[in-house]
Order: C-alpha cells, then structure tokens, then sequence
C-alpha cells in the first residue's frame, strides 16, 4: 500500500525534526513563547523518567488522559495503527489551533495524504522562505503504521496542558487528549 | 463477499439466537395533526406524531419492525440509506406490493452499518404529507470521533397544500408555488445597475429560452422545520459548555435543498449519508434533499447559538437553538439574497468545461492538490466547486466568509470496498421540461422506460448529466453510490448523489444486492413526474 | 406576503389528502381555470367568460372550453361557444388542438370543426390560435396573445389581445370576410388563496372593423366599446 520510497523520506524528515530539537522556537511565530517553555522541553534519552505507550488510531487516541508529574521527562512510544497519517504533538489549545493551518497547509499541497506523507512536497518553497517541514521538536507526524518516540520533559503545571493530532478536523472531531498534572 | 456475510449473519442466527442481538420496534402510520406554528394541517405521522420517533438500532442485530397501517390508503416504509434484502426495501410496486389498510407487516432484515439514516412512505403523497422519521444505527465498532452528546436535527419544508395538492397545482402551473419571480421593479433596479442594453438584452435571451432565472425551488411557501418544530417553536437542545455534541443533521425535505450554519461555530463533519469521512471544519453546508450529515461541534461559551437552515433558494428557513440552558436563545439572522440561475447553469454556456468534476479530478494526486492553492488563479479556485458549472449562480458561500462544504471535500473515512475501475459506464442524462412540469429521466418518464439492468458482480460507473436548470438529488435504493470525486478508494460512500444544473456527476455502483431497485430523484414532485427509473440486478442469489 | 396564502392554504388543505393518485405511477391530471370570468361595464352591461377545464395525461388532453357573452339589459347571449378538443404536446412549449365548437348564442347557432395551435412563444408570450370550419361551410379564424407582467410577485398586470378574422362572409351569424373585431384588455390582478383566485379590475376594448363595423354602425352600434370591468381569475 505505501510507495516504497517514502519511509526513506520519512526517516530523513524524522532525523532532521530530531537535529532540530535545540533550536526549539519557533517555526511558527505568533503564540506565546512563554507558554511554550513552561510547558516544557524536548527530554535527553539519558533523562527519562517513564516510557507511555500511545497507540494512534483513525481518528482517537488510546488513551485520552495521561497523569504526570511536573519535571517529569517522558518518553512516548507512538505507534500509529490507523490508516491515515496522524500527529502525536504536545502543546495548549492555542498551539494546537496555531499548528493546525499549517497541517492543512501540507494536505491541501499534497505532502499528507491518506497514510502516507511525501517529504519532497514538505520541502516545497511556500515563497516566504517557509517550508511545510514538519520539525516542531513537541510533536510527531508518523505515517500508517509507523512508530516514532518523542521525548519529553515537563516543567510547571499547565492549565489545558493537551496532545493532539492536528490533520486538519482530527482534533475537532475528538483525536486529543488531556495531560492531569499530579501534586 | 457481502452476500457470504449475509447468510453468515443469518445461519449465525439460527445456531446462536440467544447471542444474536435482535431489536424489535412498533410503528403505526396514522393520520395526524402537525402544528408549525405558522398554521396548521392533517397530515400522516408515525406512532401519532410527525415526524415519527427515531428509530436506533445497532449494528449487527437483526432489526424487526412492525408496521400497522391506520390510515384508510395503502402505505409503505422505505429505510433510506439502508442495505438490505430487495423485498425488504419497502417500494411498492418493486420491493413488495405495499401494506393494505388495517394491515401489519414485519419487516426484518440484518443491520449491516452504523450513522445517520431516515425513513419515509413511499406511497401516494404520504411523505410530504409527514411520514418520516429518523434512524440512528448505533457502531459496534469505536467511532472515529468523539462526542458528549448527541442530537437528531431533522429538517423538513413542511407545506401548508397536502402532496397531492401540490401536485396538482404545479401540473397545472409549473410557477404556481413561485413568489421570487424576477418583476417590473426588478427591471427598473437592474437598469439602474447595469444600464438599459444590458438589462433588456438579459430578459430577452432568458425570455428567448422561456426559463426563469428563479426556478430554484418549485415549491415555495413552505415553513422549515427541525425534528417537526418551526422557527417560532424554536427546536432547543442542551449542553455544557466545552462539550463535543454530535449533530446527526438529516434533511427529509421533500423537495428542499438547505443550507445549515450556526453562526459564531464551526463546525467538523465527520459524516455523509452515514458513512465516516475525513473531518473536514466548515462554516456552512449544504444538505441536498435527503441526504444526512454528521457535525460535531465543541461550544465553549456559555451562551446561546442559533441552528439556522436557509433553503437554497432563500425561501423559506427552518430554525433552532443550541443553548446551555431551556429557553435561551441567540439572534436569528436575516436570509440571505435569493440567487439567480445564470447562462451558467442553462446548458447553453459552458458544458465543456461542466465535467471538470471528473476529467480533472480523477487525474493524479497532484492534479487534484493544485487545485486548491497551485499555480492557477487562486482567487478563481478558491470560489470555484468542481461541482457547480463555472460561473454558476447556485455556487454557495458561506456567510461568514469561511468555508462552505464541497463534494469534492469529501473522502471516506474507511473506505466500503476495494477501488478497482468500473466496468463499463452508464450515462444517464437528467432531462425535463419545466413548462410542462415533467420530469424524466433520458427524455422518458418512469412509466415508459425500461428498467436499468445492471449484472451482480460489476462494477458500473453512472454518469449523470444534468440538462435541466435544477438540481437533482438522485438516490440509488439497495447498493451504495461511490461518489467520483477523483480519490478512487478514497470516494465518499454515500446514498445521494445531488447534480447541479448544467454539470455532470459520476459515481460508481459495486452491484453486490440482488434484486429490483428504485432509483429517482429525491425531489418528491419530480419523482412523482417521472424522474424515476427501476433498476434489475440480474444474478446473484435473490 | 404571507397571510394570504397562508390563510388560503389553511382552508384547502387536506382537500387532496386521500387522492388516490398515486406517486411514480405516471397519472392523469386535470384542471379548472378562467382566464376572465368578469362583469363588464359600459354602453351596455355584461357577464363575460373564458375558461378552460381539461383531463388527461402529459401525452393527451381532453378539454372543454366556454366563452361567451350574457348582456344583462336583454337577458340574451350575445355569444355563446363552448369547445370540446383533444389537446395534444407537439414540442417543448405548443401544443396541437382539434375538436369541436359548438355555438348556441340569441340568433343562428353553428357548429364548427376545429384545428389549433396554443402555447407558449418566446418572450413569455401566451398564444392560441384556432381555425374554424363551419356547418355550413363558412371558415373563420381567431388568435389569442397574453402577456403578463409583474408588477410584484402577487400584483399582476395583464395585456391580452383577441382578434377574429372570417375567410367567408357569414351574414346570418354577423361573421364578414377579413379582420371583423378585436378585444384588447388590461387587467390588474391580485392573487389571494395560491392562484386559486385572482380579482382582477380593468378596461376592456371591443372594437368592430371592415364590413362588420359598417354593420353594426347601420343597426345603430358602436363599433368601438369601452369597457370598465371587474371580476377574477380563477385556477384549481
């Protein structure tokens, strides 16, 4: 079902959001930067506190309420077992909205469809100087049946602190979960 | 392989009935008063109330309904959306010879899928007489979306004139329900617009044609109704603030296209005709007649939102209330401009660029993608819909400026079938004469044409093309309408397939159910007036 | 705009409800209307009608059609026709008619054989035009055109035309060779209760030409007539 080169595209997409981790703000300018680093930061693997299995179906989440703890570093193992490309992406509602114009961006142009995403589209010139790069260092953009791992280190409590995929109506239509900060 | 699971599901049945799930449901048609609020009428309802309760079954068990007719006329129950057995399907004449007054007839038949369906008379005039109710098919499977609740929105163009009557009147005079016509005032306000030559070259050409650039909806003067409620009667439902609700929105109109938004919300469709798409976030949609469609929609403040539904042709609208608590309301917005047909949407112009909806969009993945922002005129892209003629004046926007659904939104969610290229083709050419008020089908009304005959096993793409200046929401009983709208596997699985004017429109048909089948235009009067063909599935075990 | 109708719909409604038509069964249909159905005022006082009841398919009608003229003072029928024609769709907008006219007014009656064409031409123009052939073989012809224009989409003025032509002089009857009357009237209508019923006020012209004119004039007529005249359309 999948084009044989695209896991090939993948993995350098994959490792180039990897590369990316530490310069991590911000690709898309306008919401708050503040937010984004109480919320935390990408986590060293040397750091990890617990690993959480997430399975990523068409179009929810396993699971849709996570318990952690402030200063915690988290390592998410994302399996994808949908059909559809689908986001596993760390980050308040806002964020989430913000992202969500580029995802529909990378679909409207073809880089995401269906399962599969085509990194060559990604790459694509948007004419500002912009790509459609999917490196955000808080999320993971994983092809059907793919498996990716973000870790992550959370810092303060958050209020609305959420995971969600951003494919343009997966959010909307309920693919998000909540992140319950523990005393 | 649908059929293998068929008689699985039955032998399943016969070795294990206590393991089966079986649901049994009562209806009665009987005659009854519906009350809009802006007057009053008889008309036929089920279980003493139109529209009837809605019917929610689960997917997997064998559904038995009985249907005890009260009224002193035959009747019938058609499960709209639904696949079942041909003798099951409730067309008489084709599926069974209709239920005698006094009668009780059983229908049963495994329940094969899950969403947002209907059901309606297909006898006489009962149908827009009020006999029509909801179906909701629970999933035995997690849906892929998720909701805190949930709630049927039904809309109807309730008519103050009986069926018949309505019938009657438009044979006699195709304008009869016609009150937007184009008069002496108009001319005046178009000259001052666009000059004196261009104004009277405009009445010349339509009136050269004998059209009217206001035969958009042929019955006026309807009320709009959601779940049997007018405007005034304010159709209310609740939920907390921060809450996903699902809106199952189901337009049993009987001859009305509407358009649903509610303002300040948007709103992500994750339905059509029952089937599970990709979520798309819109502003606004426009629900040809009989089709379904699922919203979920997330009201994070407190307050009031208005449901409104605007016929397309700004006639008439059907309104309700989306409120945290009884007896809130929001502002209800002022209809919008009534449209006008254009040379568009005529036949005349531009029927070689009218079947863009298919050459272009089967083409490759990057065909279609350019459509949205590539290297064409963007602001031309932007406005057009693969699936109205170019430069037509039913092109809808939304009335917030942002996004108005479009067919060509549309891709399955999980997709019924394996894609594999149709067979052969089938051009059905959507034909009429409105003067006349005849309705056909390749020039034939239904009492003169041939069945469709179509092989168990094919697969058949049909070709509609419109020559009529009106929409048409065709609906094919019994075997899913692959809609083509160039993503192959990807096409929305769906039970009504509308066609503007002047456009065509093709989907695809696996013929997997043995059997007769209805095949017509969901606009009641012009099913009545022959836009209505039967379709013989030869083969397979009946 | 909507009271009316709706007012009228209240009172119809259910009328039709047990119609045994059924739906997608092909059907048959039939029809009342009245173009004019009016008191006519002027020199002298009249009733006068024109109407249209037919039964039939989309392939075939059958109809029968009144008109004439009933002079109140005299108590006579100045005219008195009634058609009975089959009615057949010969193209997108006309349609062909034969049949029989039957006419039985004060004076000479005669029976004719009739062919026509009716329909709707370009530019929303509503025409019927008939050729007779009389009894006592006596051919004469008349046209009809209609043309509507809204005023609103309720308030409709109307401007129709009627001319008679003879191909024989007809002394008996008062019919002369070549252009004999024409009947030009506006009327200004208001449709109440749908189109079923249309008041109407308005001025109607009857005007005699040629031979017929020069009859008239000997017996002491007017051979042009002025009418003030008031009454309704009717449509079920």
């Amino acid at each position: 079902m999948k084009a044989k080169g695209t896991s090939t595209y993948l993995a350098a997409g994959f490792f180039l959001a990897l590369w990316s981790f530490t310069s991590v703000v911000s690709a898309s300018p306008g919401h708050g930067d503040q937010q984004r680093e109480s919320m935390g930061q990408p986590g060293q693997p040397e750091q990890v506190d617990r690993s959480i299995d997430i399975e990523m179906h068409d179009n929810y989440y396993g699971v849709e309420n996570l318990d952690i703890q402030a200063g915690e570093t988290i390592r998410f193992q994302v399996t994808n077992k949908g059909k559809l490309v689908h986001e596993f992406s760390v980050g308040t509602p806002d964020m989430h909205e913000g992202h969500q114009e580029m995802m529909q961006m990378m679909v409207e142009h073809g880089a995401i469809k269906g399962g599969q995403i085509n990194q060559q589209a990604m790459q694509m010139d948007m004419g500002d100087g912009r790509s459609m790069q999917h490196d955000d260092p808080n999320s993971l953009l994983l092809e059907a049946g793919e498996t990716g791992e973000l870790i992550w280190t959370f810092n303060e409590p958050v209020k609305n602190l959420e995971f969600a995929c951003n494919l343009p109506g997966h959010y909307q239509a309920g693919m998000m979960g909540n992140f319950h900060f523990q005393q | 392989m649908r059929t293998l699971k068929k008689i699985a599901v039955f032998t399943g049945s016969l070795l294990f009935p206590a393991i089966l799930l079986a649901g049994e449901y009562e209806l009665s048609v009987d005659p009854v008063v519906i009350d809009t609020g802006d007057f009053t009428k008889i008309g036929v309802g089920y279980n003493g109330s139109s529209p009837g309760p809605t019917l929610r079954m689960k997917e997997g068990e064998i559904a038995t309904i009985r249907v005890t007719n009260n009224l002193d006329v035959d009747t019938s129950i058609h499960w709209h959306g639904l696949i079942v057995p041909a003798d099951q399907d409730g067309v008489p004449g084709i599926s069974f010879d209709g239920i005698k007054p006094g009668e009780t007839f059983t229908y049963t038949f495994p329940v094969r899928q899950s969403g947002t369906y209907w059901y309606h008379s297909h006898s006489g005039f009962q149908e827009p007489d009020g006999a029509y109710g909801s179906l909701v098919i629970e999933a035995e499977d997690r849906e892929p979306f998720r909701y805190d609740r949930e709630y049927v929105v039904q809309l109807a163009d309730k008519h103050p004139d009986a069926g018949a009557q309505i019938m009657h009147n438009l044979k006699n005079s195709a304008e009869y329900y016609n009150r937007t016509e184009q008069t002496l005032g108009d001319f005046f306000s178009d000259i001052g617009e666009n000059g004196f030559l261009a104004t009277v070259k405009d009445r010349w050409d339509w009136g050269n044609m004998r059209m009217m650039k206001t035969d958009i909806e042929d019955v006026q003067g309807f009320t709009g109704l959601i779940n049997g409620r007018g405007p005034d009667q304010n159709w209310t439902a609740l939920f907390e603030p921060g809450e996903r609700v699902r809106l199952r929105l189901i337009n049993s109109s009987a001859s009305t296209y509407f358009d649903f938004r509610i303002p300040g919300m948007k709103m992500t469709v994750v339905a059509a005709d029952g089937n599970n798409i990709q979520p798309v976030v819109v502003d606004e949609l426009r629900l040809a007649v009989a089709e379904t469609y699922d919203v979920i929609v997330q009201p994070r403040e407190d307050k009031a939102y208005t449901l409104f539904a605007e016929s397309m042709g700004r006639t008439g609208y059907a309104r309700g209330t989306l409120a945290p608590r009884e007896g809130m309301t929001a502002a209800v917005p002022e209809m919008r401009e009534p449209p006008l047909l254009t040379m568009a949407d005529m036949g005349h112009g531009g029927m070689d660029h009218s079947n863009m909806s298919d050459t272009e969009m089967s083409g490759s993945d990057m065909d279609h993608s350019s459509m949205g922002h590539g290297s064409m005129d963007q602001s031309a892209m932007d406005a057009a819909d693969p699936f109205y003629a170019p430069g037509s004046g039913l092109l809808p926007q939304a009335a917030s400026g942002g996004k108005f659904l479009s067919y060509a939104d549309l891709r399955a969610q999980q997709p019924r079938y394996d894609y594999r290229e149709p067979e052969r083709e089938i051009v059905l050419r959507l034909t009429g004469n409105m003067e006349r008020y005849i309705w056909s089908i390749n020039g034939v009304k239904f009492e003169d044409a041939e069945p469709l005959r179509l092989q168990y096993g094919e697969r058949v793409r049909i070709r509609f093309i419109n020559e009529t200046m009106m929409a048409h929401p065709m609906h094919l009983h019994g075997m899913w309408s692959l809609l083509n709208v160039g993503a192959q596997g990807d096409n929305p699985v769906k039970h009504v397939i509308s066609v503007n004017p002047n456009t065509e429109v093709a989907f695809d048909v696996e013929v997997d159910e043995p059997g007769e089948w209805a095949f017509h235009c969901h606009i009641f009067n012009h099913a009545s007036a022959g836009m209505f063909l039967k379709v013989v599935v030869e083969g397979g075990e009946a | 705009m909507k009271p009316w109708h709706k007012i009228g719909s209240v009172v119809l409604t259910g009328w039709l409800l047990s119609s045994p038509v059924q739906a997608m069964s092909g059907g048959h249909f039939w029809g009342v209307s009245f173009e004019e159905l009016e008191y006519r005022t002027g020199d002298e006082d009249l009733l006068a009608w024109n109407g249209d009841l037919y039964y039939g398919s989309d392939e075939l009608t059958f109809r029968w059609q009144p008109s004439g003229e009933y002079v109140l003072e005299e108590s006579q029928y100045a005219s008195l026709q009634n058609n009975l024609v089959v009615q057949k769709p010969v193209s997108g907008f006309f349609d062909v008619k034969a049949g029989v006219r039957l006419d039985t007014p004060e004076g000479e009656d005669r029976n004719y054989v009739l062919f026509g064409v009716t329909g709707l031409a370009p530019q929303w123009i509503e025409m019927d035009a008939n050729f007779y052939w009389s009894d006592n073989s006596k051919a004469s012809a008349d046209l009809d055109l209609e043309y509507e224009i809204l005023l609103t989409n309720y308030w409709v003025l109307s401007a129709a035309m009627d001319v008679k032509v003879g191909f024989h002089e007809d002394l008996e009857i008062g019919q002369a060779k070549g252009l004999n009357a024409t009947e030009l009237g506006f009327r200004l209508s208001r449709d109440l209760l749908g189109r079923t019923l249309s008041p109407y006020v308005g001025v109607v012209n009857e005007r005699l030409y040629g031979d017929r004119k020069d009859w008239a004039e000997a017996a002491g007529s007017e051979p042009s007539e002025w009418f003030a005249v008031i009454g309704a359309r009717l449509m079920f």
